[in-house]
């Protein structure tokens, strides 16, 4: 087991190192660089090669990437070439914001999508089912923006329940946060859910229909012990690979709705950064955001190995 | 009508304040769209009822600022950095809401005949807040971070005129120019020249003139401002605190000001704003034709459009009061094929309007000779609605007869790959300080910005002569000349000018309709007050 996890972490740090690679030599590719995507239309060549030689552009890339590298792993992660700012520090509090959106959205979603997916399963056929089905269907299906949009209007500009801004600040007591950052939590809700909900379902009514299942009624169990103790375990693999994958994308996917809100998340710091090819900047979101899915892929990975005997105790 | 009044309490202070003359009053309240028997009426009944208060929290909201924004004065280049460093700092020029330079922290000069050699009086008894008294040497620190053999500020290329610059006493600067030329204070009024204390370089801590002090700034989020309390200016720098905020999308600035999280909000959807204006508790205030020239502007070295039947061709192909019905609607004027707009005092009144005419167009298109199709490049990275205005090109092209297709570009380095390269592409213009400063960076010969490519000996003659010249008249027949060239000969299609749009909680005062910028000036932070 430990021996799997240690595998894990390191693969999953080769994983991050050609993350940070790729992005680089994609940053590179494309056209223009921090000099001209600052100055645009004020660029002269003299402001332009002024602007190189000050922030060491000059030199090559693979100097500059290993550079960065090496001051990366000591924990440096530079300062933005845009705005002069540690890079660390500006990227910190926007992470935290970032999970505190998307741990807030996951605790609302989380359990309803796997609850109503586990009652549509059971009454499969039934209304409840189809309402669940047809909603959450509808919900993924509208974009991010629109639901946005039509949720201010209603309870920000119209009801006055909830700000329109989701902008929270430093100096913010929890429970105002709570309240501030509730719209663009509810639209991510709305946007997670189907998918966990019918992956749900889905892993559910396999495992219903096995024999030993029917065997476990024909004993005589209660149906919520059969559902919890027989079924669930077995149907948990996928249902925790889809949570993991959400979850990792209410972290990395929400560049959308942190504009629609003014929500300062990692998101926004990274396109900002790309459209002024800063690199550190880019190169330190990459970083999280590949962290992200590296670290909740293992987690997900060392669950479905605990929950499933088999895979537990193999070798 | 129901915004008469309002408008009305907003315009009255001008006049106690600043003195505005009536003829400026008048063409400042029809800025706001106001008609002139109604300005002229609203001037009458104005009384020394406008003045300032103190206290409150002022919250703007704001399009222009991003994550990577920084107080350094040489990186500023759009409103939210601007609006921020006028409420620290002060410039040394500053403008008059019909567009007049007029005295900040140089608070006034002369120039010797021949408009070579001038001298600028620095104001007494200024402090920064720290402390230290403003004096000739961060005068000339200031504007020597701008011009020093390798800055990157954008500013560079203005002040290279200066050829020497020094300080006669601690209270007056002497500057000598490259060439004469009699506009040179505005060029002092530029955006990027605000006052530090000599050798001062730290920048997140920043030191300033203004009317208050900086609490905090997260670059693309927030900026705070606290009132310093002894600012020199009177009247001016009312509220305790201010608080920049940085909101890129406009629905979201839009519904901000609506449920009254933010007091003034800029650059409001023209689609829009006419149901905005339907709130009692809003002040909507719309400046005409000051924003941006929108324009469609074609290499005249290239093939093809190196002949003047096409070009003229291109100007009455392009249905102009259509464009901005639809895209804009209504607001914004449109371009006569050049980038000056009517409130410059140079701007050529005798030319008529130019109008769609797709007969003009079919006939000059088939004098050229040219046949086949004309390949128009645009964006959404040249300006939001870029790709939009072109389609309606097409269209009216097309009952012209004469065939134009669309290439949308990549928005994403826009301006280093497809302007000035292209032969035929989309392009905006911000508004310049001068019609002199616009001539010389738009069509000159030497100018790098020179977009069309359009390199006429005769009109450089004309603009060098009009740069020195006087006598008011002389002057006025010179860019008016310069005017008709450009439109006649050029490679521009100017379609539009923008109007600002800015949005106000009725409960905020002093905001009035200016010549150059939005949000009077950027400056309705030091400018305004709560009723």
């Amino acid at each position: 087991m430990l021996r799997l996890i240690l595998t894990r972490i390191f693969l999953g740090c080769l994983t991050l190192f050609a993350v940070t690679i790729l992005i680089f030599a994609a940053t590179e590719i494309l056209p223009g660089d921090v000099a001209s995507a600052i100055l645009g239309q004020g660029a002269t060549p003299e402001t332009l090669a002024a602007f190189r030689i000050e922030l060491g552009l000059n030199r090559p890339a693979y100097v500059r990437y290993f550079e960065w590298l090496s001051n990366a792993l000591q924990g440096d992660l530079g300062t933005a070439l845009t705005n002069k700012r540690e890079v660390l520090a500006t990227i910190t509090p926007r992470l935290i914001n970032t999970l505190f959106l998307a741990g807030y959205a996951a605790v609302i979603a989380v359990p309803i999508a796997i609850f109503l997916g586990i009652v549509a399963a059971i009454n499969e056929g039934k209304w409840i089912d189809r309402a669940a089905n047809i909603v959450s269907l509808g919900a993924i299906s509208v974009p991010e923006f629109f639901i946005a949009y039509i949720l201010i209007f209603v309870f920000a500009t119209n009801l006055g329940w909830f700000p329109s801004l989701s902008t929270v600040y430093s100096d913010m007591g929890f429970w105002q946060k709570i309240h501030v950052v509730a719209l663009p939590s509810i639209t991510l809700t709305m946007l997670v859910t189907a998918h966990m909900l019918r992956m749900t379902r889905a892993s559910v009514l396999a495992i219903m229909s096995q024999p030993y299942i029917e065997m476990a009624f024909l004993k005589g169990l209660p149906r919520n012990q059969v559902i919890l103790h027989h079924a669930l375990p077995n149907a948990a693999a996928p249902i925790i690979s889809v949570i993991a994958l959400n979850l990792a994308y209410l972290i990395v996917g929400v560049v959308v709705i942190e504009v629609v809100f003014v929500y300062p998340g990692v998101g926004q710091y990274m396109v900002d950064g790309v459209s002024k090819r800063d690199l550190p900047v880019i190169q330190a979101c990459a970083l999280v955001f590949g962290g992200a899915f590296v670290l909740l892929n293992t987690v997900a990975d060392i669950l479905i190995i605990m929950v499933n005997p088999l895979l537990r105790n193999s070798r | 009508m129901e915004n008469y009044l309002n408008k009305l309490k907003q315009l009255e202070p001008l006049v106690v304040t600043s003195g505005v003359s009536r003829r400026d009053f008048i063409q400042l309240a029809m800025m706001t769209g106001l008609s002139v028997t109604a300005a002229g009426s609203l001037f009458s009944k104005a009384e020394a009822a406008g003045t300032p208060k103190k206290g409150g929290t002022f919250r703007m909201g704001m399009e222009g600022g991003s994550a990577t924004d920084s107080l350094d004065p040489r990186t500023y280049a759009d409103s939210v950095m601007i609006a921020a460093s006028l409420a620290v700092y002060n410039g040394m020029v500053e403008f008059d809401n019909a567009g007049n330079p007029i005295g900040e922290l140089l608070e006034s000069w002369e120039a010797k005949p021949g408009a070579v050699e001038w001298i600028f009086n620095v104001r007494q008894g200024i402090k920064f807040s720290n402390g230290k008294t403003l004096d000739a040497d961060d005068i000339l620190y200031s504007i020597g971070i701008h011009r020093s053999g390798d800055t990157k500020s954008p500013a560079k290329g203005i002040l290279a005129q200066i050829s020497n610059i020094k300080a006669i006493s601690p209270s007056q600067i002497a500057i000598t120019l490259s060439g004469g030329n009699a506009d040179f204070p505005v060029i002092m009024g530029d955006y990027h020249l605000v006052v530090v204390p000599n050798g001062f370089t730290d920048w997140e801590n920043p030191i300033g003139t203004g009317g208050y002090t900086l609490a905090s700034f997260e670059p693309g989020v927030r900026l705070v401002f606290k009132n310093r309390g002894d600012y020199w200016k009177e009247g001016r720098a009312n509220f305790d605190t201010v608080e920049l905020l940085n909101i890129q999308d406009v629905a979201a600035r839009t519904a901000a000001l609506q449920s009254g999280q933010v007091d003034a909000v800029n650059r409001l959807d023209a689609r829009t704003v006419d149901l905005m204006k339907k709130n009692k508790d809003l002040n909507i205030l719309r400046t005409k034709g000051t924003g941006n020239r929108f324009c469609f502007v074609s290499r005249v070295t290239s093939p093809g459009f190196s002949n003047k039947d096409l070009r003229l061709a291109l100007k009455w192909g392009i249905d102009r009061e259509k464009i901005i019905e639809s895209v804009y609607s209504g607001y914004a004027v449109p371009g006569n094929d050049h980038t000056l707009d009517a409130y410059n005092p140079y701007y050529n009144t005798d030319m008529p309007q130019r109008k769609y005419d797709p007969d003009k167009a079919a006939y000059h298109f088939k004098k050229s000779g040219l046949n086949g199709e004309i390949t128009l490049s645009t964006s959404e990275g040249a300006w939001g609605s870029a790709v939009d205005c072109a389609q309606l090109y097409q269209e009216s092209m097309a009952k012209a007869g004469i065939t134009l297709n669309v290439k949308k570009e990549s928005a994403d380095g826009y301006w280093s790959n497809v302007w000035l390269k292209e032969p035929f592409c989309a392009v905006y213009w911000a508004r310049r300080l001068s019609a002199d400063q616009t001539f010389t960076q738009v069509y000159g010969s030497g100018s790098d910005w020179n977009d069309s490519d359009w390199r006429v000996p005769a009109f450089d003659k004309l603009v060098e002569a009009a740069r020195v010249e006087l006598d008011e008249e002389k002057r006025k027949a010179q860019y008016f000349e310069c005017q008709e060239m450009i439109a006649e000969d050029g490679g521009m299609v100017c379609f539009g000018i923008t109007d600002y749009l800015d949005g106000y909680s009725s409960k905020v005062m002093g905001t009035q309709a200016h010549a150059r910028y939005d949000m009077n000036d950027l400056r309705i932070a030091e400018k305004g007050w709560f009723a």
